[in-house]
């Protein structure tokens, strides 16, 4: 009989055949464990279940399903509201759209967790981040200093709400700065060289380990310029975020406004208007377009096609300057608030963003048949930084990355955001999961945006471009994602009484990277940078890298563009 | 047969000839929509503070200085976004198309807007004058109450009530 009764209620929450079956699966392993069933925003299933259960239910949800992967997870001190730390573990199920999310409490005076590292890969560097910056303990596996610097004091958690800002300044003084003190130059400027070249990139590093030509293993040390801008948030007004949130990438960072935005309307059901709707996905189409330019120009620089990087980019000027037309800035575009966009498009920019989508159309095809028909470019693009699909799955990788590796997922048809149903555009899938394959998907995906704009300016509906007003109402959850150049973005949003009381944004890159190392597995070390440079992460290239020939014993730090020649005696 | 598809660009890139511009001799490309440096009319600025507010920066903030209010905008910290310019109820804020403001003057990036205080019986200086003009012209309230510091106004107001109320005079 109770039995009978649960199914109901769970028909009555799911969305579809599959949340339904994979919640009545859970119900029989968990039984009375699994409390508090409940519709979150518009694509989300809440549930709460114990920490025990955790590992149990993280297999039965992941594992044996085949459209489920892992999206994200969010720590979050809510002791002041519900006296307990919690958890939440959001897992998408692609064939319906639906995020089914784990709510785990941990008490207070105990925050410990079992780990699911064995279970979900991909939660490696969520679970290490959440100790890092909560101070939660997962059973059974270790934890090592991930995001924050090996010189921050133990017992330190700097996302906890009793840690505030000031505090960590009173606690916590880079070695830099201690050392300028010691020799009593605090007035001078400090200029930090390396790890990363200061000129251009952003800082990242790799340690290549090889075997005469053959990278063998690496290892990636990042979060050098980590910005603790979660904390900062917290200490913001809504409408103050997305533009802290645009500052997360410096190439597509509407992608991060718009999914905050998408999230705090998902917690607070706002009803954002059609028009603002379709400007969000227009903008966020001529970034992909922009972003997808420039990094096909960097790979074919790394190629070592030069004349094909110039021309690309000299293309994608075109795409900044309408950019600018349509929002007022090259990048950071600044149009996104909760509720709707600040820019209206007229006639007169659709027809002028009309003619140059024309012209870059014709351009940009031509340039990429004369690419492609360079012999190197092709020849060390296939066959090189294999992603198979089965590590693919299991490390739940996003974007371009996955759709390399024959995994059909794009956020954009999967759980429609923006104005997105209202278009029909291709998915470009293939499968073989090297460095040629990725870069097609990208190829293709630039004339396929070029269509959706067009398509949405077509269409573009009459009528306002944001909600009047709308109230805030605290402790409220929503999910936003956004398919980013880079692959899944996703942020969540706990609403508090001015501004979020937590802000949790993933970028794609997060998601990626530990695919990074899988790829570089026996790669040719002249191949290792347009391998790392093919999940697109958000630094253009690695300026520099160090080398450890495991024959010689010999360590020595190159410039990539050294690296990339092949042949050449090292 | 060799392929030679990719000789192909040299044509395009004789046809296509120089695409730089000679900046800074030549006007730079901007459109009409660029957003700039901001502007703000001291003349219209009733000193409320709203930009101060919503900057997400704050790059814009408040200092009072002796008796006087200054509204301060240090460019070093805008992000150009023009959330201020929206806000501005008496739309004092206009959005530039300035960009080049490298300096090697720190005190040129810093513009200061000065507004005098309205001086309360008690002698404390609480709000800009102009706000509290407007302020009692829109809302024709007693002016002799809003000339009172918040302090004073609510001791006023309290013995203005127990006197009608209760006949105390205090």
């Amino acid at each position: 009989m109770e039995r009978l009764e649960l199914s109901k209620v769970l028909e009555s929450i799911a969305r579809g055949k599959r949340s339904r079956d994979i919640l009545l699966k859970m119900s029989k392993v968990l039984g009375r464990k699994m409390r508090n069933v409940k519709k979150v925003g518009s694509t989300s299933i809440f549930v709460e279940i114990d920490r025990d259960t955790l590992p149990k239910v993280a297999l039965l949800v992941l594992y044996n399903e085949p459209d489920v992967y892992f999206r994200t997870m969010v720590a979050s001190d809510e002791r002041r509201v519900e006296g307990v730390y919690k958890l939440y573990y959001v897992f998408g199920i692609d064939s319906e759209g639906t995020n089914i999310v784990l709510e785990v409490a941990l008490p207070q005076d105990e925050p410990v967790a079992p780990t699911i590292v064995d279970i979900v890969k991909a939660i490696d560097w969520y679970e290490m981040e959440a100790h890092d910056l909560m101070g939660i303990v997962f059973r059974d596996r270790d934890l090592p200093r991930f995001v924050l610097p090996d010189d921050w004091p133990q017992d330190l958690y700097p996302l906890r709400k009793d840690v505030s800002i000031d505090s960590i300044r009173k606690n916590y003084s880079p070695k830099a700065i201690e050392h300028a003190r010691a020799i009593e130059a605090e007035q001078i400027v400090k200029i930090p060289i390396g790890p990363y070249h200061p000129a251009l990139h952003e800082p990242e590093y790799f340690e290549l380990y090889v075997r005469g030509e053959k990278v063998i293993d690496s290892r990636y040390v990042g979060f050098l310029v980590h910005r603790g801008i979660e904390k900062l948030a917290e200490n913001m007004k809504y409408n103050q975020v997305p533009f802290l949130a645009e500052r997360i990438c410096g190439i597509c960072g509407f992608v991060h406004s718009t999914s905050y935005c998408q999230a705090v309307e998902d917690a607070l059901s706002i009803d954002v208007p059609e028009r603002a709707h379709f400007i969000r996905s227009i903008v966020l189409e001529i970034e992909r377009i922009h972003s997808h330019l420039l990094w096909i120009g960097v790979a074919l620089h790394l190629l070592g096609y030069d004349t094909g990087f110039m021309h690309i980019w000299r293309v994608r000027e075109k795409i900044m300057i309408i950019a600018e037309l349509l929002t007022g800035s090259r990048k950071t575009y600044g149009i996104n608030i909760v509720g709707g966009v600040r820019k209206d498009i007229n006639k007169d920019k659709i027809e002028k963003v009309v003619k140059t989508l024309n012209e870059v159309e014709q351009e940009y095809q031509h340039l990429i048949e004369t690419a492609m028909g360079v012999p190197q470019v092709k020849k060390r693009l296939s066959g090189t930084g294999i992603l198979p699909r089965a590590e693919a799955r299991a490390l739940s990788v996003v974007g371009p990355v996955a759709r390399g590796s024959g995994l059909a997922r794009d956020v954009r048809k999967d759980y429609p955001y923006a104005a997105y149903h209202f278009v029909s555009f291709k998915v470009p899938v293939y499968s073989e999961g090297d460095n040629l394959a990725r870069t097609l998907v990208r190829v293709e995906e630039v004339m396929e945006s070029i269509n959706i704009v067009k398509q949405l300016l077509d269409t573009l509906p009459q009528g306002p471009i944001s909600v009047d007003r709308w109230d805030v109402e605290p402790f409220k959850r929503g999910i936003g994602a956004v398919e980013a150049p880079r692959g899944e973005v996703i942020h969540m949003v706990i609403t508090g009484r001015y501004g979020p009381y937590r802000w949790r944004a993933r970028a794609p890159t997060y998601q990626n990277l530990p695919a990074v190392p899988i790829m570089l597995r026996g790669v040719d070390l002249a191949d290792a940078a347009i391998t790392i440079a093919s999940i697109d992460p958000c630094f253009s290239c690695t300026d520099r890298a160090i080398v450890l020939d495991l024959a010689k014993g010999s360590i020595r730090t190159i410039p990539i563009s050294y690296i990339t020649q092949k042949g050449l005696p090292r | 047969m060799i392929r030679v598809k990719f000789v192909k660009i040299v044509g395009t890139s004789l046809k296509k000839g120089t695409v730089t511009i000679k900046y800074p001799y030549e006007k730079p490309l901007i459109t009409s929509e660029f957003r700039g440096k901001i502007e703000v009319d001291p003349a219209k600025c009733t000193g409320c503070g709203a930009c101060t507010r919503i900057c997400p920066p704050k790059a814009l903030y408040l200092v009072k200085e002796g008796d006087n209010l200054v509204i301060r905008y240090f460019i070093g910290r805008c992000i150009f976004c023009a959330m201020c310019a929206d806000i501005c109820p008496q739309k004092a804020i206009s959005v530039s198309h300035e960009f080049e403001l490298a300096t090697d003057d720190i005190a040129s990036l810093y513009e200061d807007i000065e507004h005098d205080l309205v001086k309360c019986a008690c002698g404390k200086a609480f709000a800009p004058k102009k706000l509290v003009n407007e302020v009692i012209e829109k809302t024709k309230l007693p002016p002799h109450l809003l000339t009172l510091c918040p302090e004073c106004r609510r001791v006023e107001t309290v013995k203005r009530l127990s006197f009608r109320l209760l006949g105390v005079k205090w």
